[in-house]
């Protein structure tokens, strides 16, 4: 157990946990809709993302900060661990919801409970990106999820409501499944530490452990919503608000994305090599039929809940090659996209004059054409695919990105053209007046922001390094 | 007893699937519920052992002679329990709301009346362009805070 270069490190960590946590239960006594509930909940949120800021300061060398819960002896107590793979996700999750926090209190809050259940889910994000424990990972996912199902019925239109309701349901059989792999990992390894387990799963017979890797990679493509799973995907999208389709597909999506990597990755890398055909041709279905879905639909929610299906599907194929290489591009690759949804979906709740530009921008983003940081992903795939073995397959994956690019480009061009081309803004009579400055600013700094990271690569570049060295290492 | 205690999984759990493809929602909730608690039966099972209980301080020697029993899975269990519950609870809640809606919980009749209701609401407005779907959802949203507010 190496890691503590420094006693105060463990408080940062503890912090970057408890904060969210905190807040989120007093904030919850409160009516949200007041302005200085809307703010306290934004300045927590902030303390929180600085502590996981300085968290992937100190972990991106290959350090690790780690502490055990409650005092208890170590090997017995839960243990938060922060490497730089779970801080990196916490990272760009917590900012995804941060930016679409201020969003919402910038516009006015809707609810009373919108800025206790953002700050739950917060805490819920946090801690399962940053704990060590695979029980302890379960209730933290569940934590988030739930006020996912809450966020997801926001204004309680009956649509969203029975959205709500059917998302609940898929994710909560999701979680069942996952409980089961759970339950199993600890009968296999008598373990739920994620150290031990990797070290002790490698003797255990393995046609037990590929049931359970199965059972854990279907409960992760359902949070992820990837092809064979996706189906209550666009249905929670589609009418929702805008900062709450950009928390869900920008925040929430990570648990698919970063569980695939760290039990796959982590945990299981036998298993996922073994199945590594299945999971590129599940990744590549679900490029293809995402890219094709969303260039048919017209709503603009609707194309961005399919290309967020096709989005997940690159993150498999860069973890189907595998290796430091393919999970640096996956790493890489989630980062960026929570980045893009995020931009886009808020952008997409508003106008007036610069958010088409910032549209634009996460538009090319997506497409992968740069500078915008979405290039930087692609270009990491490209990378991946080269490293993918056999020289058919490189070819085989680097069209299939590059077709699946070129796809990406038409369906955001698409809605890039209706929504902000198409009619002058005095036919649109009540819809034509611009949306109040201060959200506009907030979605041109994420376009800022996008289009600094696609410039500026090296920080990106090494943290995703970093979290693909943890995996090859072992956890 | 593995025997027995996976037959008793796989009851629950196949009972549980069976009512979550139903059209009442009702039935999906308590689907629900039956597939939860079948997977909190298998965490019980994954650690299933004979032994005293495991509560501090621990009985001299043992009562049974085969140590304590394994007290992680009941923790888990535990947990696992409060999680479904408060879900199940969740979910209740929002077949409430769709029920104080449209008077009913099946799925179809709900969406047969949304499908309705979204025709009339294009009928009146003529809602052509699918730029302004997004028009009707923003209103009654301000009403409704209206009425949360008293």
């Amino acid at each position: 157990m190496t890691g503590f270069a420094d006693s105060a490190d463990p408080l940062v960590l503890a912090l970057a946990v408890g904060i969210p946590w905190a807040l989120a239960a007093a904030l919850s006594l409160f009516d949200g809709r007041k302005r200085w509930v809307g703010w306290v909940a934004v300045a927590g949120l902030g303390a929180t993302l600085a502590a996981l800021a300085r968290l992937a300061v100190l972990v991106v060398g290959g350090d690790r900060v780690e502490m055990t819960a409650g005092g208890w002896p170590e090997e017995v107590g839960i243990t938060l661990r922060a490497d730089a793979l779970g801080a990196t996700f916490a990272l760009v999750s917590v900012g995804v919801i941060f930016a679409s926090l201020l969003y919402e209190v910038l516009g006015g809050v809707r609810s009373r409970t919108f800025p206790a259940l953002v700050l739950f889910m917060a805490a819920g994000l946090t801690g399962l990106f940053l704990t060590g424990d695979v029980f302890n990972f379960y209730v933290f996912f569940e934590v988030s999820m739930t006020a996912a199902y809450v966020l997801a019925s926001y204004r309680e239109q009956d649509h969203q409501v029975r959205a709500a309701f059917i998302f609940a349901v898929i994710n909560l059989l999701g979680s069942v499944v996952f409980l089961i792999g759970v339950a199993a990992l600890y009968h296999v390894t008598g373990s739920l530490d994620m150290a031990t387990i990797a070290e002790r799963i490698d003797p255990v017979q393995p046609n037990s452990v590929i049931v359970i890797a199965a059972a854990i990679f279907v409960a992760f493509s359902l949070k992820l919503g990837l092809f064979p799973f996706h189906f209550w995907l666009p249905a929670v999208y589609v009418g929702s608000h805008p900062p709450v389709a950009a928390i869900l597909s920008g925040a929430l999506a990570n648990i698919g994305s970063y569980g695939l990597l760290r039990f796959g990755g982590g945990l299981l890398p036998r298993e996922l090599e073994l199945g590594s055909a299945a999971v590129l041709v599940l990744g590549t279905a679900s490029i293809i039929y995402g890219a094709v879905q969303a260039i048919s639909r017209r709503d603009t929610s609707e194309v961005l809940a399919y290309s967020a299906i096709g989005q997940a599907g690159y993150i498999l194929v860069a973890l189907g090659v595998g290796g430091p290489v393919g999970y640096a591009a996956a790493v890489l690759y989630a980062v960026v996209n929570s980045l893009n949804k995020g931009l886009l979906f808020l952008a997409a709740g508003l106008r007036g004059p610069l958010v088409g530009a910032a549209f634009a921008v996460g538009a090319f983003s997506v497409a992968g054409v740069p500078p915008a940081a979405g290039f930087l992903g692609k270009v990491a795939l490209f990378e991946s695919s080269l490293a993918a073995g056999t020289v058919p397959a490189s070819v085989a994956l680097v069209v299939l990105i590059f077709l699946g690019s070129a796809l990406s480009f038409v369906y955001s061009f698409q809605i890039y053209q209706r929504r902000f081309w198409a009619p002058k803004p005095d036919d649109l009579g009540d819809r034509g007046k611009p949306s109040p400055v201060a959200p506009r600013v907030l979605v041109v700094l994420l376009a800022a922001l996008a289009l600094g990271v696609g410039l500026w690569p090296e920080p990106l570049l090494s943290l995703s390094e970093a979290a693909a060295d943890v995996l090859a290492g072992g956890p | 007893m593995i025997l027995a205690v996976s037959l008793a999984i796989s009851a629950i759990f196949g009972s549980g699937v069976f009512l979550l493809l139903q059209r009442d929602l009702l039935r999906v909730v308590v689907g629900i519920v039956f597939v939860s608690n079948s997977a909190i039966l298998f965490v019980i099972a994954a650690g299933l052992s004979r032994g005293d209980a495991p509560i501090y301080p621990l009985p001299e020697g043992g009562l049974l002679g085969a140590g304590t029993s394994d007290p992680l899975v009941q923790a888990m269990a535990l947990t696992a329990i409060v999680i479904s519950f408060s879900t199940a609870a969740l979910l209740l809640g929002l077949v409430y709301r769709l029920y104080a809606a449209h008077r009913t919980v099946d799925v179809e009749d709900i969406s047969e009346a949304e499908t309705r209701e979204a025709e009339a609401l294009e009928k009146d407005g003529d809602l052509g362009e699918p730029e302004r779907e997004e028009e009707p959802q923003g209103k009654p949203a301000e009403v409704e805070l209206g009425e949360e507010t008293r």
